[in-house]
Parts: C-alpha cells; sequence; structure tokens
C-alpha cells in the first residue's frame, strides 16, 4: 500500500475487561462459569461483577497528514487505544477500522531472542513488524548505522546492553514505511545523542502523509509532535483540541489535581491568571492571584507562594514567596497579587502553581489552582538556566603579548 | 517547531453529548467489529500473506534449537534412535521368552514408527508451549496467531526430516524397504502434519485459557505410546485388541507406513493377520484422514475464533 492511503476511525468503541485475576485452571473456571449462570447482570451497566470498562464509547478519526496525542492519568485507557490500534485486541463493542499497514513505535525490542545473533534479529523483528526481507536486506546497514552496532551484528543478543538491545529495537521499527504510525514512549530510549536521532527521525516520520497517534507523558513531545490532542480519563474523552487545551485542561483540570483549590488557611486563593498561555522563552510572565481572607481569619500574616514546575520531569525549577520579594499579604478583605517572572528556562511546557504558606504551622495552608504555560522559541540552549550568554570573537593581534604562544 | 494545526472537533461534540451508558445486551448484537473472518479460507490467506513470517519462526525456533549444543543436528537422530532402543529391548525381551531372535525386519518397522511418534510428541509438546513461550509477542504485535503453532510443528517437521532422511540413506544399505511404498509415505506424513497441526493448535489454544492443558499433554507424551502401536505391531493383538487400537488416529498412520515401506504391502489391499485381527483396511485410510483433515478444519475455526482473547488472557 503506498503513502497516503493510511486512516484510523474508531466509532463508538468500548472496550471491558476483568479486575483481578483471570482463570487460568479449570478448577477456577468451572465455579466462575456456575457463578455467571446463576448469577445476573447488573442491569445499568451490563457489566458482570469482577468487570470494568476501560474505553466508553469512544469515536475519532484520523487522516493522513493529522498526529493525534493521547494524554491522560495512568488508567486512562491510552494503552487500550494502542491495543486496539494495533490489533492485539478486539473491541467489545464498536469498531476500530485501521487501514494500511501499522508501524508501532512500541516495545520495540518484543521480538529479539537472546540466543540469535544481532544480524538474525534484525530480520525476525523486522518480518514481525511486517517488512518483506527484500526491504529488511535493503536498508539493512542504514538500521545497524542508525543504532550503531555495527561492530556487534554477529554477536548474539544476550550480551548486548540493554540500551543497546532498545536502540537496535528502535532503528529497527524506525525503518518500517508504515501506512499508519503509533507511537508510545520509546522517545526515551538511549543516551541523549541517541533520543535527539530517535527523536528527530520520528519527526520525520509524523511529517510524512500519514496518520499518527502519540501517547506520551512527555506532554513537550505531544505539543511538538501532534497536529491535535485528546485528553482521557477513565476511558472517557474529557477534552479534545489542540495539544495545548488537552494539556491546560490535564494539568489544571480534574484529571491531575482531583483537589483544585482547597485548604483551611486563612488566606483563600480564587483564582490564578497568567499574561498569556504561551512566552518565548526570555520573556516576561505575569501571574495575578485573587485572594480573599476569610473573616475572624488571623493576627500573623501568611505567605503566598508560587512555583513552576516543568511538566516534563515534574520537578519545580523556580519557586518564590511574597516574603522573599518582600511584600506583605493584607490581613483583611480581598485582594490580588501580581508576581512577575522572567521565563528564562528551556522550551517546554511549565505548570504554574500558587499556595498559601502558614509560618506558624509551618505547613501549606491552602492549595490554590493552577494553570500552564507553554515557553517556546527563544535563544536555544541546554541546562536548565538561561544565563543569557554571550560570545565574542576578537582577532588574535588583540590578545598578542598576554601569556598565550601566538598562534601561527 | 510549529506544524499546522488543523482541529477536528466533530468527535468533541459527539464526545460531549454522547450519553454516557454501556451498551445493553440488545445492542450488542450488532456490533460491527474489525474481528478479523473465521472462515478457513481467509485463514490460509492470511498464512500465505504472513508466509516470510513463518519462515522466520520456524530459522529461529530451528536456529534455538540447536545453538550452543555440541552435538547439534546429531540430536535429531539421536532422539528417535533412543525410541528405536526402547523398542528394540521390549521386542528382545518378549522374543526370548518364545526362543526367538528379534529380525531386522522388526527394527526397521520400529524406526519408521519411532520417526513418526516423535514427529507428533515432539510438534504437540512444542506446539502446546508455542503461545504462552511468545507472550511478548502475543501482548505486543499483531500476526495471525496460527503462525506459532504451525512453525512450531514445522520446526518439528524439519527436525525429523532428518531423521527420515537417514532411514531413506540406512534402508537400502541393508536391503530393507519397498520403494514402492514411497507414493503412500507421502500420502501418511501428509495426514500425519495436518493431524499434528491440529491438535498442537487446540492444545495452545487450551493452554493459553488454561494451564491445565499442558500436564494433559504431557501425559500424553509420556504414556501415549502405549496406546500407540509403535513398539508393537497390530497384528501382536487379537482381533478385538485390534479393533480397540485402530480407533486411535495415529494407529492407521504409523501402520500404514510400516506396511507400506517396510512390508511392502499394498494399501489398497486389506490385510488380515493369522490370528483374525484386522491389521489393514483401506477404510483405515479414510478414517485417518477424516480425523486430520476434519480435526485442521474445526481446529482452525475454534483457534481463530479464541485468538482475540489470547492478548487478555496469556
Amino acid at each position: 500500500m503506498s503513502r497516503g492511503e493510511g486512516y484510523v476511525a474508531f466509532d463508538d468503541v468500548w472496550k471491558k475487561f476483568q479486575y483481578g485475576e483471570v482463570h487460568n485452571r479449570l478448577r477456577d473456571a468451572i465455579p466462575a462459569l456456575a457463578r455467571r449462570l446463576v448469577g445476573r447482570r447488573d442491569p445499568d451497566d451490563g457489566l458482570w461483577r469482577g468487570e470494568f470498562w476501560a474505553l466508553r464509547g469512544l469515536d475519532f478519526t484520523i487522516e493522513p497528514g493529522e498526529a493525534l496525542g493521547l494524554i491522560g492519568p495512568n488508567g486512562a485507557g491510552k494503552s487500550t487505544v494502542l491495543k486496539l490500534l494495533t490489533r492485539i485486541m478486539e473491541p467489545t463493542r464498536g469498531s476500530c477500522v485501521v487501514r494500511g499497514r501499522i508501524g508501532a513505535l512500541i516495545e520495540v525490542a518484543s521480538g529479539f531472542h537472546p540466543d540469535l545473533t544481532g544480524r538474525e534479529n534484525v530480520y525476525l523483528q523486522g518480518t514481525i513488524m511486517g517488512m518483506p526481507r527484500r526491504e529488511i536486506s535493503k536498508r539493512f546497514d542504514e538500521i545497524v548505522a542508525f543504532a550503531g552496532v555495527e561492530a556487534f551484528m554477529d554477536t548474539p543478543v544476550k550480551r548486548y546492553s540493554s540500551g543497546m538491545q532498545a536502540r537496535l529495537g528502535f532503528a529497527i521499527a524506525a525503518h518500517l514505511d508504515p501506512d499508519v504510525l503509533v507511537i508510545d514512549e520509546v522517545l526515551a530510549v538511549g543516551d541523549a545523542s541517541f533520543q535527539q536521532r530517535a527523536f528527530a527521525r520520528v519527526q520525520e516520520l509524523v511529517r510524512g502523509a500519514i496518520p499518527v497517534v502519540v501517547v506520551s507523558h512527555q506532554l513537550e513531545a505531544i505539543t511538538t509532535l501532534c497536529t491535535r490532542a485528546m485528553l482521557l480519563d477513565r476511558g472517557r474523552v474529557v477534552s479534545a483540541g489542540t495539544p495545548n487545551e488537552c494539556i491546560t485542561a490535564y494539568l489544571g483540570g480534574e484529571a491531575s489535581r482531583p483537589v483544585a483549590a482547597t485548604g483551611d488557611g486563612a488566606v483563600q486563593i480564587e483564582s490564578l491568571l497568567l499574561s498569556s498561555s504561551t512566552v518565548r522563552s526570555g520573556d516576561r510572565l505575569v501571574v495575578t492571584l485573587e485572594c480573599r481572607v476569610r473573616e475572624n481569619g488571623w493576627t500573623e500574616p501568611e505567605t503566598l507562594r508560587i512555583a513552576a514546575r516543568s511538566t516534563s520531569d515534574g520537578e519545580v525549577v523556580f519557586e518564590t514567596s511574597s516574603d522573599q520579594l518582600g511584600t506583605t499579604v493584607p490581613v483583611s478583605g480581598a485582594f490580588t497579587i501580581r508576581f512577575e517572572l522572567q521565563m528564562n528556562v528551556q522550551r517546554g511546557i511549565y505548570l504554574i502553581e500558587c499556595h498559601a504558606w502558614d509560618r506558624m504551622m509551618g505547613r501549606v495552608s491552602f492549595t490554590g489552582p493552577a494553570a500552564n504555560v507553554d515557553v517556546r522559541d527563544g535563544i536555544p540552549f541546554s541546562g536548565i538556566a538561561q544565563l543569557n550568554a554571550r560570545a565574542v570573537v576578537s582577532p588574535a593581534a588583540n590578545v598578542a603579548g598576554e601569556s598565550t604562544p601566538p598562534a601561527q | 517547531m510549529h506544524l499546522a494545526r488543523q482541529v477536528h472537533l466533530s468527535y468533541y461534540d459527539k464526545a460531549q453529548n454522547a450519553p454516557h451508558r454501556p451498551p445493553t445486551g440488545r445492542r450488542v448484537s450488532r456490533v460491527e467489529s474489525r474481528r478479523p473472518g473465521s472462515s478457513l479460507a481467509q485463514v490460509v490467506r492470511d498464512i500465505v500473506q504472513y508466509r516470510e513470517l513463518l519462515y522466520e519462526l520456524t530459522l529461529r525456533d530451528l536456529r534455538i534449537r540447536y545453538k550452543q549444543s555440541v552435538m547439534g543436528v546429531l540430536w535429531a537422530i539421536l532422539t528417535p534412535l533412543v525410541v528405536v532402543l526402547a523398542g528394540a529391548i521390549i521386542r528382545w525381551a518378549f522374543a526370548s521368552l518364545v526362543g526367538r531372535t528379534v529380525a531386522p525386519i522388526e527394527l526397521a518397522a520400529l524406526a519408521v514408527k519411532s520417526i513418526g511418534w516423535s514427529f507428533f510428541v515432539g510438534g504437540l509438546g512444542f506446539g502446546t508451549a508455542s503461545l504462552t513461550a511468545n507472550f511478548p509477542l502475543v501482548t505486543k504485535v499483531y500476526f495471525p496467531r496460527e503462525l506459532l503453532p504451525i512453525s512450531a510443528v514445522l520446526t518439528q517437521a524439519v527436525d525429523s526430516a532428518v531423521g527420515a532422511a537417514a532411514i531413506l540413506i540406512v534402508f537400502p544399505l541393508y536391503g530393507l524397504g519397498h520403494a514402492s511404498g514411497l507414493p503412500w509415505i507421502f500420502l501418511l506424513v501428509g495426514l500425519l502434519v495436518a493431524f499434528t497441526t491440529a491438535v498442537s493448535m487446540l492444545s495452545a489454544c487450551a493452554n493459553v485459557f488454561f494451564r491445565d492443558a499442558k500436564h494433559i499433554v504431557q501425559l500424553v507424551t509420556s504414556f501415549g505410546i502405549f496406546f500407540t502401536p509403535v513398539f508393537f505391531d497390530l497384528d501382536a493383538f487379537g482381533p478385538a485388541g485390534a479393533r480397540t487400537f485402530s480407533l486411535n488416529p495415529l494407529t492407521p498412520i504409523l501402520e500404514g507406513a510400516r506396511l507400506a515401506l517396510v512390508t511392502g504391502h499394498d494399501l489398497r489391499e486389506p490385510l488380515i493377520s493369522a490370528s483374525g485381527a484386522v491389521v489393514w483396511a483401506p477404510s483405515h485410510l479414510l478414517y485417518a484422514s477424516v480425523w486430520a483433515l476434519g480435526g485442521l478444519i474445526v481446529s482452525v475455526i475454534i483457534f481463530r475464533r479464541a485468538s482475540g482473547k489470547f492478548a487478555e488472557y496469556v
């Protein structure tokens, strides 16, 4: 099948699973069967005891050239969607149509046999993934070079490091010519330089005119790769739209923090507003908190704190408080407080969090709402902090006479 | 870094407005699922389409079977040879009771049947474990699951072919065997492969859901030889014994191979022993064919129906 013919359509897809152990012995299965015959389905949801819906009426299509990102907490149903897409499982109800050859960047070394050599495994894994032998032979050198394991092709894979195995597996999968591409958390394979190469290769594949599905907890990967996104929670679509909209819903919404704004402190944070949801790296971001002090509150002022948390690794990259900035929070009534931040950070998505801090008790007295900001563009750099570096080149003549040896 | 953002909101509205009511029993009957067709023709088409994978899986199994072993492919001859030796000892014990010796033709019969029996036992054992042993594949990658038990049986077939080749070399050297039986052998080998595949597919499938299957297969492979005429020929039993043993689908296949190749009997003719036991009747061939081909059809259909659940249970 040639390029551009791939197509994905989920039509009202439901998938049911069982909790706990499935019956692997006849001795367990016969009583279970008897219970089913005597027992009764819950009339409302068509479930037997111990069953649950992993997907509840999923409906979407992906056209060639579109890349759909799936996000959501653990147990949302993302992996189930992938298993249905790759035809490993069948829906309990509804239809999943996937047209064309599926290239799956999922558990890329699953077909490797430890006793076989690298060469033998490339053919085995390639064929398992649906590549004709002819094509594997043709692209063999390319695959091996990409993985960087040329010297070990006649060594059994069991003597490879886990990184080498993963790299070889990824290289094979990345050289499929799929009509539909499915990517699941494989962007964390190998060392930093391989990850960069892998990501570039994935971007190349995604730009081809094929439908793509990406599942990742690295939310920046979703914003960079995907044209749209869907937020799943407990088998349902909670939000759908641009990747940014879904990520905001995910990070700020119920999905990630079931208690959005809670606490028994005197200072209540009612809202958190950002001057912009997208800023350039190095630009200024204004965070406004609307607060109210509860009546019969307090005598000792509390502190308001804000933090910027990277969504790629969950680390707090910056945190400050009204105290540290030399302001005092009023002791009564409603007020707003503005924090100005200069976003000297790596590009990526950051969650801006806020809370009130009770100094007397040394505890968080109120957890406020959160919002995310997408930091993009700016001067490229690596590391965590942007130090506004400059580089100046001067001709060697200017430093002649100093102790450095003359350049010639 | 920006890709063109094109947002489709049609599903968005649907998702918001859909009544989140799970399906009722009535609607389940109208499932339009992408379940692969379970017809025999579809299965054959799938296997033909994935023939390269079948080849790779078989090659893999053959490679790992003999990698890191000193004897290597000699094991393929040694295993049936041990069965022959065991049979020879039993025959020798019985022969010495009645004061005669074991004739070379009896050893030849043993050799032919041992190869057939080892193929069945090996294929069944290997095939039964094929789905559970490959669970990383079954839970991660799609391909027709039939390939796993079939490649297991094929691997065993290649293995047994080495033993069969040894027979083809050794027999003429000792003036044993009848070339006229060879066409029958081809037919019987076909039936044996079909029957072994059928049983392996069913037991592999059962083993996914109930690990009891493994124990049942172990019983069959250890003790089945006492219920199959391998060490003895059918005429060693009386008429009633021969009738009972003939119910075993492997009996006509192994006996037929012995009669055609070692005795030189024309399988179109019946053969009745001195004791009146029916050692061979043309209907035996029909009986074995029904088991082999009927079994294959039934097992393919059952396997395909069940294969959608493998990933959840394996």
